[in-house]
């Protein structure tokens, strides 16, 4: 009877005639736990009970701490350790040296793991049947997929322990750690696994076994690498697509922004996934029900992110304000009420676009109220364009006025707004630049924490999971 | 009338599975579909659960219409050879169920009693015997509330005293004010257990009533159900 101890139940003494099986439900038995409760508790059993969970487990922790054992070995060699030359302090930046690669890892996991582990959660209760009897339980559709994307997150999260051990590091070898920019990085990951789990969700919602259901998210990890490479090239709307596949919109979380409209879209891409899963999980319906239901599913999301696309708030939440001009700029930026209008003759691939997008364009974008911009370059290259009359000119347009330019410079361009919106330059007197944290430490201890207690840690773990069942 | 069904049709593709099926089920009595392998004895239920559409047909439920969206909330269905949950103890999935549909604490506890699982309590799902696994299965379903239960097969991988046992147990389970009704190929278990029948052969209804109606249905003096089933069929 130890069993039922072990979940809080039970057995009355003897053997119990049938009569004592109740004839109708009777509510508040179970205080501790409410039914979406039990549905929790029974997803992060099932959970525990993955193998391909575990394994995640086990091979993130190295994989983390390489990426975290390297990183710190790279800092402070460019810090100058052992006496060797230091790169330029402003240049040192714990978020670029050794955040993004310590978490780099979860990027990798989040597309070739965790899928494997969401798929399992939904095609193992599809294949043993078990997915009948809870069509037929008192809880609802969502709360069931609630309680899977729950414990799926808390999976997740038990699987970023040694990315924060990492961070936990960083600070005992006197690291600094600026903690906005880090928040937003996690978050980053946060919402790029919830796109992941819904991906997957609705591919074993879908698919017929977990195999296919396998193909199906890889084949749309493989697509999205696709669709960027493609939209590298071609710019316009399928590059304001591609901004917001995984790889992309993490790249923005690595770079210390805060972008409103890529946490919304991403966050409703992942729902869409499991509203997805919900109408092909639901029964008793025809597959051209199905597929008319998924179809507006896609459409009603497609228009919502659409809608949200042109949502353009942000917030530069890196330490070293590398996505805002200085704030003097900025405050005179802002007092540009006209709208602005801007025309690039530049091709998608040419270099200077890249800095002028980086540089300048991003960071107008988020402090001058009304900014259009029109990509001009008409070919990918810009190769056979350069010897075209307009290619390469950037102009600058406000109200009647209008200039323009070649530079991609900042101060250059800066200095042609200012002109062109009869605003004084303002001073930049007082401030203070970004003075880096250089830190010349070695991984103390880093090793034989990620390479051997971790491991070790996950093997016991496992091993007391697996092994009642052997 | 506890449930009726009416003119329920199922096809895959060309293949018609079940064609106009119909029939009645009462109140507190223990019915049996019978059939062989094949008959549509199956599908039937998952019709009728609305755990797939049905083609056509309707079902009535203390006479007024099913839908299929509140199909759930009338009767549940057990179905055969399914094993949910492998990876978990047999008691975290009968706590499971006892929370899931709130039932009185120590309910669980009662039915692996009646059913001889206490043995059994700590072995995982996926590692049970079928014999054992059903029992299992059925403690689940019976630890449902609802007022008629559909088990599909509910004697399939017994020995012949653990049949008996759950015979007995099931038995007893309309006098407690829930309905039964049982899916069963064997003909002879059919007939010791079931109070009325219902005949399915290649998707259609053959007949239904006690044995002795049925008897009189194919024109047979005495016999069994299995003279009674092929004269009808």
């Amino acid at each position: 009877m130890a069993a039922w101890r072990r979940f809080s139940l039970r057995s009355r003494s003897g053997a119990a005639p049938v009569a004592a099986v109740p004839s109708g439900p009777r509510a508040g038995y179970h205080p501790a736990l409410r039914p979406f409760g039990w549905l929790l508790l029974k997803e992060f059993r099932e959970l525990a009970a993955s193998r391909a969970f575990w394994l995640l487990l086990l091979i993130i922790g190295p994989l983390a701490g390489h990426g975290f054992i390297t990183a710190v070995e790279t800092y402070a060699e460019a810090s100058g350790i052992h006496g060797g030359p230091a790169a330029l302090a402003q240049g040192l930046s714990p978020l670029d040296g050794i955040f993004v690669p310590s978490f780099g890892a979860y990027d990798l996991a989040a597309t070739l793991l965790f899928p494997f582990v969401a798929i399992r959660l939904i095609s193992a209760e599809k294949s043993s049947g078990a997915w009948k009897l809870m069509l037929q339980s008192p809880a609802s559709m969502p709360s069931m997929l609630l309680a899977k994307g729950v414990a799926l997150l808390g999976g997740w999260m038990i699987a970023w322990i040694p990315g924060l051990l990492a961070v936990a590091l960083w600070k005992l070898y006197s690291g600094s750690v600026y903690f906005p920019e880090l928040g937003n990085l996690l978050l980053g990951h946060l919402l790029r696994v919830i796109l992941a789990c819904g991906v997957a969700v609705a591919a074993a919602a879908v698919a017929g076994n977990a195999a296919s259901a396998a193909i199906a998210t890889l084949g749309f990890t493989v697509g999205t690498w696709a669709l960027e490479f493609v939209a590298a090239g071609r710019g316009g709307l399928l590059e304001k697509i591609a901004s917001y596949t995984p790889t992309s919109a993490l790249r923005i979380f690595e770079q210390g922004e805060f972008r409103l409209n890529t946490v919304l879209v991403t966050l409703l891409l992942g729902v869409a996934g499991f509203t997805i899963a919900a109408v092909w999980l639901q029964p008793r319906r025809t597959v051209f029900r199905q597929a008319s239901a998924t179809l507006a599913v896609v459409l009603t999301f497609a228009a919502a992110i659409a809608a949200i696309s042109f949502l353009h708030p942000s917030w530069d939440l890196s330490e070293n304000r590398r996505n805002s001009f200085p704030p003097a700029d900025e405050a005179a930026l802002a007092r540009i009420r006209e709208p602005l209008r801007i025309t690039v003759n530049l091709a998608p691939e040419d270099p200077r676009l890249l800095d002028l997008d980086q540089e300048i364009l991003s960071k107008l974008v988020r402090v001058v109220p009304h900014v259009e911009i029109d990509y001009a370059g008409r070919s990918r290259t810009g190769l056979f364009e350069g010897s075209q009359e307009h290619y390469g000119e950037i102009w600058y347009r406000l109200g009647a006025r209008q200039v323009m330019s070649h530079s991609t410079t900042p101060e250059i361009v800066l200095e042609t707004i200012y002109n062109l919106a009869g605003i004084a330059p303002p001073s930049h007197a007082g401030e203070i630049p970004y003075q880096g944290h250089p830190l010349a430490a070695e991984p103390a201890g880093a090793a034989w924490i990620f390479y051997l207690l971790w491991p070790l840690v996950v093997m016991i773990g496992g091993w007391i999971q697996f092994h009642e069942r052997s | 009338m506890l449930l009726q069904a009416k003119g329920i049709s199922k096809h895959y593709g060309t293949h018609a599975v079940l064609q106009k099926v119909s029939f009645s089920v009462r109140e507190g009595e223990l019915l049996g579909l019978i059939g062989p392998n094949g008959a549509g004895k199956t599908t039937l239920f998952e019709c009728l659960a609305a755990l797939i559409p049905a083609d056509s047909g309707e079902v009535f439920f203390h006479g007024a219409t099913l839908p299929a969206a509140r199909r759930k909330h009338a009767l549940f269905y057990l179905p055969d050879g399914i094993r949910p949950w492998a990876d978990q103890p047999v008691s975290f999935a009968l706590s499971f169920f006892e929370a899931l549909y709130a039932r009185p604490r120590g309910s669980a506890a009662s039915l692996a009693d009646s059913l001889k699982l206490a043995p059994l309590l700590h072995a995982h799902i996926g590692s049970l015997s079928k014999g054992e696994a059903k029992r299992v299965l059925l403690a689940l379903g019976l630890l449902t509330p609802h007022p008629l239960l559909l088990l599909d097969e509910p004697f399939d991988g017994l020995d012949f005293r653990q049949t008996r046992d759950v015979m007995n147990l099931l038995r007893s389970i309309p006098g407690h004010g829930r309905t039964l009704f049982l899916s069963i190929h064997q003909l002879t278990d059919a007939a010791r257990v079931c109070d009325r029948l219902v005949l399915l052969s290649r998707g259609c209804v053959a007949g239904e009533g006690t044995l002795p109606e049925l008897r009189a249905q194919a024109g047979l003096a005495d016999g069994g159900l299995e003279e009674v089933f092929l004269a009808l069929t």
